[in-house]
C-alpha cells in the first residue's frame, strides 16, 4: 500500500521563519520519515514568499550553514493547483505533479499561522493539520481571543487594545484609555508569537517606549495588567470534538516575569536558575509544580478556552495563575506551538511519530466531516435575469 | 540482470565495495563469494558500515585496482590492435571488448586466489605452530581450566563467571568474543602460570571444532550454554551442532559438566550425571523468592540449610540459571558465601546483550547481539513480564538459520505474540514474511510495522518512542546478510 503524501509547509514571510524550519524538520518531517502510512513532502516558503520543494529541504544543515539561498537560486518555485484537492507541480521541460493527501502547515506568525494558510488550504479543499482559518485568526489576535474568552466567562487579566495608528495620531486619547489599568503592565503586539516585542512596564514613560517598540512589529497592540504572585503555565492540547491536554508545563520566566524569545529558543532555561534536567527542553518544569486542584483547574480552563476559540487539531493555551488567590487566567492561545511542543507530548507518553501521525489523522477526520456539509443551495435567483 | 546491478558494476566505488565485502567476511573466501554472488546492487553494499582502511585492506584494494587497470589497458590495446591491424586479426577486438566489459566480474573472483594461497602457505602453518605451543601451556598449567561452549550465550557466561570467580581467585579469560584456535593460542602465550582459574570460550563454527579445542585446552570443567540453530550453513542440522558441542561433555566426568537445561536444543543430550542449571536453580540448589524488574534480578539460592542471597543487575528470569551455575562453581572452588553474594551483586549486562538504557523517557533493552531462538524466547518472556505503558518489539530476524529459517522465524513470531507487545517493528528482509506468519498464527492483534531502511530507523529511534515505553531490540543483520 502506498503511503499518503503529506506536504509539510514551513518558513514563510514571518519573524518566526527560523522557528518554523525547526518545527517542520525536527518535529514533523523526521518523525514522519518513520511512518508506515504517511510520507512527508517538504514545502519551504522562503522569505520572499516563493514556494519550493526538494528532498534536500529536509536537511537542517542547509539552513544552519546558510547554503539555502544559493540552493534556492538553482531551483524553480513550485506551481500550485487547487480544486478537488491540491496538487504541487515542479515546473520544467517535463513537469512533475503530486497530488497531496494532506497538508501539515508548520508556519509560525504572519502569512501562515495567522489563518492565511488555513484559508488557502480550505479553498483548495485539501485536509490540513491544525486550526482552521477562523480559529487561527482569532487565536493569533490576542485582543480578539481575550474578547471571545471573556464572553465565554473565561477569566483574563484586565486589558485594553488599540491600533498603533491611533496611538501615533493621538497618543493622549490612547493613554487616557490605558489610565484605567494598574501598573505593572504588559505591552504586546497582538499578532506576534514566540513572545517577540513584549515588554513589562512600571511607569507611563516606560509605557510609551514599550508601545513604540510593539508598534514597530504590529498595527494592533494590547496592554494588560500583570498578575500578582505569578505562576505562568502552558498547556498543549490536541483533538477536534473531544480535545485532550498533554502535561501542564511551567516555563521558567525571565527577570521581568516574561517567558521571552531568548528563554524559549536561545537560552533554553540556562539563565534564571533552571536546571537542564527540569524538562525535556530544559526551560520549564514538566509537569508543572502545582497543587493537584490548581493543576486540574489549569487543565480544565485550557480545554475550555480551546473549545471557545473553536480550535481543532492542535494548539497551546498559556495561562496565568495568581498563586495566592489560586485564580487561573487565560493569557493567550497559540494555534501552532513551536516544535508542536513535542517534548511535552513525549513526556505524556506520545512519541514524536505518533504525535505527527495523530495530527494528520485528526485533519482527515475533520475533512471527512466537512465533506458531509452541503455547500450548494438550489434557487431560481438567476432565472430572473 | 537488472539495470542497477549493471551500473553498480562500473561505478567508481565498486572496487572499494569488493574489498569491504572481503573485510566484512573476515577474509573468508567461501563466505565472501556467497555474498558476492547474492548481491543485486553493489551501490547498496556499504550501507550500514564502510571499508576500514587497514593495511591489509589498502594492499588488497591496490592489487584489485592494479588488476582491473591492467585488464582495461589490455582490452583497449586489443581493440586498437584489431582496428589498425592489417593481417585480419579479427579475434582481437572482440577479445578486447570482452576484457573491457568483464573486468568487474573477473577480478572480484581472482582476488580470492592470493588470499587462499596466503592462508595455506603462511596463516595455517603459523596457526598450527601457535596451537602446538598453546597445547603445552594448557597441559602444564596448574589452574582450573573451565571451557565454555554452546550455540549462544558463551561470552556472557564467560564474563559472568570471570566476574564472580574474580572475587576470590586469580582468573584469566579469553578476551571479548575471541574464541577460535588462534585466539586461544594467543591467550595461552600471555599466561604467567600463576592464575587459579582459566576460562576459555569455544567459538565453534563447523563440525569437529569443539573436539579440536578440547584436545589442546585440556579443560577440567565444562559449561554448555545451550544448543540452538546457529551456523547451520556448516552444521546442516541442529543435531550435528549439538553433537559437536557436547564433545566437551564427553571429555569430562559428569559432575564437572554444567548444562543449561532451559535450552530446548540441549535437552536431548543431557545425561543424568550432568549438573543441569536453569530458571529453577541447579540440581539441589533451588531458586526461590525471585523478583525481577528493569533494574535487575534478585533471588535466593537454597540447598538444605544453606541460602545464598543473590542480586544481579542482569535482566530476565533466564539469568537465574547462569548465575546459579556461577555460584555453585564458585562454592566448589572454595569461595565463601559472602564472597559469592558480593561477586554476583557486581554482575551487570554486557554490551548489546539485554543491556538496558534510557532514551527519551523510554527504557530500551538492547539485545541486538542475540542470534538464536532461545534468546528470543528469553527476551520475549522478559518483555511479557515487565510492566510498561506501551511495549515495542524490534527485530530483523535471525541470520544463519539454514534450511530451518522458515520454521525458526515462524516460531519467533509465536514467541513475540506471546509477549503481547503493542507494536512489532520488523526490519524488512527475507525472514520478515515468516515472522509475520508466526504472529498471525499466534493470533497477534497489535500493530506490525515493516521498515525498509533499518539504519534510519535505529538512528531515529528517539522519535519513535515516548515516556513509559519499554522497547526490546533483538538481533542484528549486518551488510553481509542483507
Amino acid at each position: 500500500m502506498s503511503k499518503t503524501k503529506v506536504a509539510v509547509i514551513f518558513g514563510s514571510r514571518s519573524a518566526e521563519h527560523d522557528v518554523s524550519i525547526v518545527t517542520a524538520i525536527a518535529s514533523i518531517i523526521k518523525p514522519l520519515e518513520l511512518s508506515a502510512i504517511y510520507e512527508p513532502v517538504p514545502v519551504y516558503i522562503d522569505k520572499q514568499g516563493r514556494w519550493f520543494s526538494h528532498p534536500r529541504l529536509k536537511d537542517i544543515a542547509l539552513y544552519t550553514t546558510g547554503q539555502i539561498d544559493d540552493f534556492l537560486s538553482k531551483q524553480k518555485p513550485l506551481l500550485l493547483q487547487m480544486g478537488g484537492g491540491m496538487k504541487i507541480t515542479w515546473p520544467g521541460i517535463k513537469p512533475k505533479s503530486v497530488k497531496l493527501g494532506a497538508v501539515f502547515p508548520a508556519t509560525h506568525g504572519t502569512h501562515g499561522e495567522d489563518g492565511e494558510l488555513a484559508g488557502t488550504l480550505e479553498m483548495a479543499n485539501v485536509p490540513y493539520v491544525g486550526c482552521d482559518m477562523p480559529s487561527s485568526v482569532i487565536a493569533m489576535d490576542k485582543a480578539l481571543a481575550k474578547t471571545i474568552a471573556s464572553y465565554e466567562g473565561i477569566p483574563t487579566p484586565k486589558y485594553v487594545w488599540f491600533y498603533s495608528r491611533d496611538f501615533m495620531g493621538d497618543n493622549d486619547s490612547v493613554l487616557t484609555k490605558l489610565s484605567g489599568l494598574t501598573y505593572p503592565l504588559f505591552v504586546k503586539p497582538v499578532h506576534l508569537g514566540s513572545s517577540i516585542a513584549i515588554s513589562k512596564v512600571n511607569s507611563a514613560k516606560e509605557l510609551i517606549n514599550a508601545i513604540e517598540v510593539a508598534a514597530h512589529y504590529d498595527d494592533k497592540i494590547i496592554v494588560e495588567e500583570a498578575i500578582n504572585n505569578l505562576i505562568e503555565v502552558t498547556v498543549p492540547i490536541m483533538g477536534n470534538a473531544s480535545p485532550k491536554a498533554a502535561l501542564v508545563e511551567q516555563p521558567i520566566l525571565n527577570s521581568d516575569n516574561v517567558f521571552d524569545f531568548e528563554s524559549k529558543y536561545i537560552r533554553q532555561g540556562k539563565k534564571g536558575g533552571a536546571k537542564s534536567s527540569e524538562s525535556a527542553q530544559g526551560y520549564s518544569k514538566l509537569p508543572a509544580d502545582l497543587p493537584k486542584e490548581l493543576y486540574a483547574a489549569a487543565e480544565e480552563l485550557a480545554i475550555k478556552t480551546y473549545k471557545a476559540i473553536g480550535c481543532s487539531g492542535i494548539a497551546r493555551v498559556d495561562l496565568l495563575i495568581d498563586s495566592k488567590t489560586k485564580k487561573v487566567y487565560f493569557n493567550e492561545i497559540n494555534p501552532m506551538p513551536g516544535s508542536l511542543y513535542a517534548h511535552n507530548w513525549k513526556k505524556s507518553g506520545l512519541s514524536n511519530l505518533k504525535l505527527a501521525e495523530n495530527l494528520i489523522d485528526l485533519a482527515l477526520e475533520r475533512f471527512k466531516a466537512k465533506q458531509k456539509l452541503t455547500t450548494t443551495f438550489k434557487t431560481t435567483y438567476l432565472k430572473q435575469y | 540482470m537488472n539495470q542497477r546491478f549493471l551500473f553498480s558494476l562500473y561505478s567508481p566505488r565498486y572496487p572499494e565495495s569488493i574489498i569491504y565485502m572481503l573485510q566484512a567476511s573476515e577474509y573468508q573466501g567461501r563466505a565472501y563469494l556467497k555474498w558476492l554472488w547474492r548481491v543485486k546492487d553493489f551501490s547498496l553494499v556499504q550501507h550500514r558500515q564502510s571499508l576500514k582502511r587497514t593495511r591489509k585492506a589498502k594492499l588488497l584494494l591496490l592489487a584489485l585496482l592494479a588488476g582491473m587497470g591492467l585488464e582495461i589497458l589490455a582490452g583497449l590495446g586489443l581493440i586498437i590492435f584489431g582496428i589498425v591491424s592489417l593481417n585480419n586479426a579479427d579475434w582481437s577486438w572482440p577479445a578486447g571488448v570482452f576484457l573491457l566489459l568483464a573486468y568487474p566480474l573477473i577480478w572480484p573472483h581472482l582476488i580470492v586466489i592470493p588470499l587462499e594461497i596466503g592462508r595455506a602457505v603462511f596463516v595455517l602453518p603459523n596457526e598450527r605452530r601457535l596451537i602446538k605451543a598453546a597445547d603445552q601451556v594448557f597441559a602444564d598449567h596448574s589452574g582450573v581450566k573451565i571451557a565454555v561452549a554452546g550455540s549462544y550465550g558463551k561470552t556472557s557466561m564467560k564474563e559472568l563467571l570471570k566476574t564472580v570467580l574474580s572475587e576470590g581467585k586469580k582468573v584469566a579469560a579469553t578476551p571479548a568474543n575471541k574464541n577460535v584456535s588462534v585466539e586461544h593460542a594467543k591467550f595461552a602465550s600471555r599466561l604467567n602460570g600463576k592464575e587459579d582459574v582459566l576460562i576459555i570460550e569455544y567459538g565453534e563454527g563447523a563440525p569437529g571444532d569443539v573436539k579440536r579445542f578440547v584436545s589442546y585446552t585440556h579443560p577440567s570443567y565444562g559449561i554448555i550454554t545451550g544448543v540452538a540453530p546457529a551456523h547451520l550453513d556448516k552444521y546442516k542440522t541442529l543435531k550435528a551442532a549439538g553433537e559437536d558441542i557436547f564433545t566437551l561433555a564427553g571429555s569430562l566426568t559428569g559432575n564437572n559438566i554444567f548444562v543449561n537445561g532451559d535450552s530446548d536444543g540441549a535437552k536431548s543430550f543431557i545425561k543424568p550425571d550432568y549438573q543441569v542449571y536453569g530458571h529453577k536453580g541447579l540440581g539441589m540448589w533451588k531458586a526461590e523468592e525471585v523478583t525481577l524488574d528493569t533494574k535487575g534480578l534478585s533471588f535466593n539460592l537454597i540447598n538444605g540449610k544453606t541460602t545464598l542471597h543473590l542480586h544481579s543487575h542482569l535482566l530476565g528470569r533466564h539469568q537465574i540459571g547462569p548465575l546459579s551455575a556461577c555460584a555453585v562453581i564458585a562454592l566448589e572452588l572454595g569461595m565463601s558465601k559472602p564472597q559469592i553474594e558480593k561477586a554476583v551483586s557486581k554482575t551487570k549486562p554486557f554490551e548489546h546483550r539485554m543491556q538496558p538504557y534510557e532514551l527519551g523517557g523510554a527504557l530500551i533493552i538492547d539485545d541486538t547481539y542475540n542470534g538464536n531462538i532461545d534468546g528470543i524466547k528469553a527476551g520475549t518472556e522478559l518483555l511479557k513480564e515487565l510492566a510498561a505503558k506501551r511495549k515495542i518489539y524490534i527485530t530483523p530476524g535471525l541470520v544463519e538459520q539454514g534450511e530451518e529459517t522458515g520454521k525458526i522465524h515462524r516460531l519467533m513470531g509465536e514467541y513475540i505474540a506471546t509477549a503481547k507487545p503493542d507494536i512489532v517493528v520488523l526490519m524488512s528482509n527475507s525472514a520478515t514474511g515468516y515472522i509475520k506468519d508466526g504472529l498471525k498464527e499466534a493470533g497477534f492483534k497489535g500493530e506490525v510495522q515493516e521498515v525498509k531502511d533499518p539504519l534510519t530507523f535505529y538512528k531515529s529511534l528517539d522519535l519513535f518512542v515516548a515516556e513509559g515505553d519499554l522497547v526490546l531490540m533483538q538481533n542484528d543483520w549486518t551488510d553481509n546478510y542483507a
